[in-house]
C-alpha cells in the first residue's frame, strides 16, 4: 500500500459507557477542525466525527492561494496539516458519520452513528455541503465515465482532451484553470452573462489560453454509451450538440443537514439558520462552515467560525 | 487478508477468483479521496477476507488498462466475479456502505459463506 497522510484513527468505535463528551463535532472539514483545536485549548473533552470525507471539501480543492500565511498550497496538504494539529491538540477524531441526534432536554444530547452512540453536552454541526447534481439525462449513468465533480481527482484522465466545466462561481473557475493544465481545450459554460467568481479569478480565466467561455448557455443532456462523447447545450432556446470527452459540474452545493432536521431551525435552502454566525435555534447546538446560512463560504471563514463556535460552547459550559 | 498492490499486466489474473469476488481499486497518489479510501479498504478487507480479495492499482502505472476499462475518475473500484465486471463504484465510500454493498454482491454471486 502506498503511504497515506490521512488515515483512520485507531480506537473503539463504540463509546465508553457513561462517558459524556463536552463537545461532539459533526464534520471534519476546516470548521470542525478549527473548533476541535480551540475546544482542546479550552480543556473541553472534544470528539470529532469526521464522517466520510476527512478534510471535507478542502481535501478536494486543487490549489489554495487565499489562506493567509500560506501563499500557495493544495487542499489535501492543508487538510492534512490541520488534521495533524487536531490530533496533537488532544481532541479525538473518529471516522464515523452522524446519522441522527436525540435531544434529552436539559440532559444534553445523544449523537448516533452507524456503530455507536455518544452522549454530549453540546453539539457542533459542521457537516458542510456536497456537490449538487444538475439532474440532466446522462449525468448519473456517466459519473466516473467522463462526468466528474472533482477536477482535482480526475483532471489527469483528460490529457489532451476537450472538457466542459459547468458553473460560474469560484469553484467552477478554479477547477477550469486546473483542468486547463491538462486538457487541450476547456469550454466553460455559464447560464448568466457574467461570472460570479472573485474578480481576480474571473479575469484570469477569461485570458487563459485554451479556455473558452459560452455565456447564457445551459447543459441539457450528456451523451455517450460507455463514456462521455458529447453534450446537448441550449442557448436562447436553440439546442446544439458539442462533441467532447468530459463534463465537470460545479453548480452549487447542498448542505448536509438531514440528520439535524427537527433539532435546529433550517432555512428554505436547507442550511442551518444562525445568529452571531454560529448560534442555532437550539441552546446546546452551534454550527459553522458551509452548512450554515452565512453567505461567504471560504476556508478562512469556516476556520474563523469554528473558533467562534468552540468559544460559544466554552462560555455556555463554564456557566 | 490485506490489500495487495497489483502491477500493470496482473489484472487479468485476478478477474476470476473462483468462488470469491475480487475488488480492484484504481487510484493515484495525487488524489485525496484515494488516500482516504486506502485505510477503509484495509479495514473492509479484514472483515470480508472469507469471501472477497482486494487489490489496488496505481493508474499512472497502468494507464492502458485503466483506459481500456473506461476509467475516467479515481478512486474507481471495480468488482469482478467469474472474469466479468459485476459492479463499479466511483468515489470515496465509507467502511459501512462498502461492506454493505459487497455483502449484497457476495450473496448474489458467491454461494454460501
Amino acid at each position: 500500500m502506498p503511504e497515506f497522510k490521512m488515515g483512520l484513527v485507531d480506537g473503539p468505535s463504540t463509546d465508553e459507557p457513561g462517558r459524556v463528551w463536552d463537545l461532539v463535532v459533526a464534520g471534519g472539514g476546516p470548521a470542525g477542525m478549527s473548533a476541535a483545536i480551540y475546544a482542546a485549548r479550552y480543556s473541553l473533552e472534544t470528539l470529532v466525527l469526521e464522517g466520510m470525507e476527512p478534510g471535507g471539501q478542502l481535501s478536494l480543492t486543487a490549489r489554495i492561494e487565499n489562506y493567509p500565511g500560506v501563499p500557495e498550497t493544495s487542499g489535501a496538504d492543508l487538510a492534512s496539516a490541520m488534521r495533524k494539529q487536531v490530533l496533537d491538540s488532544g481532541s479525538t477524531l473518529r471516522s464515523e458519520v452522524v446519522r441522527s441526534v436525540e435531544d434529552k432536554g436539559g440532559k444534553g444530547l445523544v449523537v448516533y452513528t452507524d456503530s455507536a452512540e455518544y452522549a454530549a453536552r453540546c453539539l457542533m454541526i459542521a457537516t458542510g455541503a456536497a456537490p449538487r447534481r444538475l439532474g440532466v439525462p446522462g449525468e448519473e449513468r456517466l459519473h466516473g465515465r467522463g462526468v466528474s465533480y472533482c477536477a482535482t481527482c480526475d483532471a489527469p484522465f483528460f490529457r489532451d482532451a476537450h472538457v466542459m466545466v459547468v458553473g460560474g462561481g469560484d469553484s467552477a473557475v478554479k477547477e477550469a484553470m486546473h483542468l486547463a493544465d491538462f486538457a487541450d481545450r476547456v469550454t466553460l459554460i455559464h447560464r448568466r452573462d457574467e461570472l460570479r467568481a472573485e474578480p481576480i479569478l474571473a479575469r484570469r480565466i477569461q485570458s487563459r489560453e485554451g479556455v473558452e467561455i459560452l455565456w447564457s448557455t445551459t447543459l441539457e443532456e450528456i451523451l455517450g454509451d460507455d463514456s462521455v462523447e458529447g453534450v446537448i447545450l441550449s442557448r436562447d432556446g436553440d439546442r446544439q450538440r458539442m462533441d467532447l470527452d468530459g463534463v465537470f459540474l460545479y453548480v452549487g452545493r447542498s448542505p448536509a443537514t438531514a440528520p439535524f432536521r427537527g433539532l435546529v431551525e433550517l432555512a428554505d435552502d436547507g442550511t442551518v439558520l444562525t445568529r452571531g454566525n454560529v448560534l442555532t435555534s437550539h441552546p446546546g447546538v452551534v454550527a459553522a462552515g458551509d452548512v450554515t446560512d452565512n453567505p461567504l463560504r471560504q476556508i478562512v471563514t469556516a476556520v474563523g467560525d469554528g473558533a467562534r463556535a468552540a468559544t460559544a460552547v466554552y462560555e455556555k459550559l463554564k456557566g | 487478508m490485506a490489500v495487495r498492490n497489483l502491477a500493470s499486466g496482473e489484472l487479468e489474473s485476478v478477474k476470476d477468483p473462483g468462488e470469491r469476488l475480487s475488488v480492484v481499486d484504481f487510484s493515484a497518489d495525487w488524489c485525496g479521496p484515494c488516500k482516504m479510501l486506502h485505510p477503509v479498504l484495509e479495514k473492509v478487507s479484514e472483515e470480508m477476507a472469507d469471501r472477497v480479495d482486494f487489490y489496488t492499482v496505481d493508474v499512472d502505472q497502468a494507464q492502458a488498462e485503466a483506459s481500456r476499462l473506461g476509467i475516467r475518475g479515481v478512486p474507481t473500484m471495480i468488482v469482478f466475479h467469474g472474469g466479468s465486471e459485476v459492479d463499479r463504484m466511483v468515489g470515496f465510500r465509507d467502511a459501512s456502505s462498502l461492506t454493505g454493498r459487497l455483502r449484497e454482491l457476495a450473496d448474489q454471486h458467491v454461494d454460501g459463506e
